[in-house]
């Protein structure tokens, strides 16, 4: 399903470094950038509660109203605190209607594999090339009554219209194996704090 | 018992306990992640125990990933010996962890079970930790 379009009033910033950015967060306001299409970067601040919430999803396409002009934009890149789930700058990237782009999806899985068997997905998310306008929010690949051994590749994800895998035939998306016991531990008395040769001993011990 | 296979140095200075976490604060391989929300150091004793928890809860068929290793060797005096004459021996291996680092991550098992897991495990370690979920998971 494409996610709609939000529109974002935004401000042009016009002090820089860590001491302008840290007051403008300071004042509710998230800084970012905005570039592309060979035009010269423009540094704005985005309102913080209506920007983080636009933002939770990371292929949000955005339409900035600043004044009189509208440019539409797609998050690039989004700095967060790994603590506070706060936003701390974000480049956006200029798209122009009828636009294709690449940008990486989430990878939803279907279906359930065959009993006695699990999945592990080697990627979370996968890049795709889609109109910029008509993003998907996701992929999924269909696990039904998948069998050890039988791996799910690129070509294996079902795409929505439009919208093209940017990998190899052969990348790997998820692996299916048998369900082993997980070691449980009852014999882990092994030596913890054992002695550990060092380099200049093992290159002794060699010579 | 994780524990590096050799070092170049056997005794190392104490870890720098300051700062965040560089990397490693997002959920990359699994669903769920328990993410440090205090600093320790975590020995490898306190990792396996924290795996072994996680492990004998999920029973069978999730998968387990650990994203820290206790490469850091810490050293200790005996016991009732005096100051003086050089630096201890090495006593335990600790993984320097700061807040914001994914430190194990959980896959393959039902949410209410990867959470009681995670939680289990959580108890096993010196510090605060928050039970995270990948982003873009349902």
């Amino acid at each position: 399903m494409a996610l709609d379009i939000l529109d974002l009033v935004v401000e042009s910033r016009t002090d820089f470094g860590k001491g302008a950015a840290r007051r403008a967060r300071r004042e509710g306001y998230i800084p970012a950038v905005l570039y592309g299409h060979g035009e010269e970067p423009r540094h704005l601040l985005l309102p913080r509660h209506e920007g983080f919430l636009a933002l939770r999803n990371s292929n949000q396409l955005l339409r900035l109203v600043e004044g009189d002009s509208k440019e539409m934009a797609l998050p690039k890149d989004i700095q967060r605190n790994p603590l506070k789930d706060e936003i701390k700058h974000v480049d956006l990237i200029i798209v122009r209607r009828g636009e294709r782009v690449t940008v990486d999806v989430p990878v939803e899985v279907t279906g359930e594999v065959a009993p006695e068997h699990t999945y592990v997905l080697d990627v979370n998310s996968v890049p795709v090339e889609a109109d910029a306008l008509d993003l998907p929010d996701h992929v999924t690949i269909d696990l039904t009554d998948r069998k050890a051994g039988e791996h799910v590749y690129a070509p294996d994800v079902i795409l929505p219209a439009g919208v093209n895998l940017d990998l190899d035939e052969e990348y790997l998306i998820a692996t299916v194996d048998l369900v082993i016991e997980q070691d449980l531990g009852e014999d882990t008395d092994e030596e913890a704090n054992g002695e550990v040769p060092t380099v200049a001993e093992e290159d002794a011990e060699k010579e | 018992m994780l524990i590096p296979r050799r070092v170049k140095y056997r005794k190392q200075h104490r870890p720098g306990r300051k700062g965040m976490a560089k990397g490693g604060t997002e959920v990359s391989f699994g669903e769920w992640g328990l993410q440090a929300t205090g600093r320790a150091y975590v020995t490898n004793r306190q990792i396996e125990a924290a795996r072994i928890a996680m492990t004998r809860y999920i029973k069978r068929g999730g998968h387990v990933w650990i994203n820290i290793f206790p490469d850091r060797p810490l050293t200790k005096k005996p016991a009732e010996v005096r100051m003086g004459s050089g630096k201890g021996s090495p006593e335990f291996w600790v993984a320097n962890i700061k807040p914001g680092r994914v430190m194990f991550e959980l896959s393959g098992v039902s949410d209410e079970v990867a959470r009681e897991a995670l939680r289990l495990a959580a108890h096993k370690l010196p510090l605060k930790a928050r039970i995270v979920r990948r982003e873009g998971g349902e």
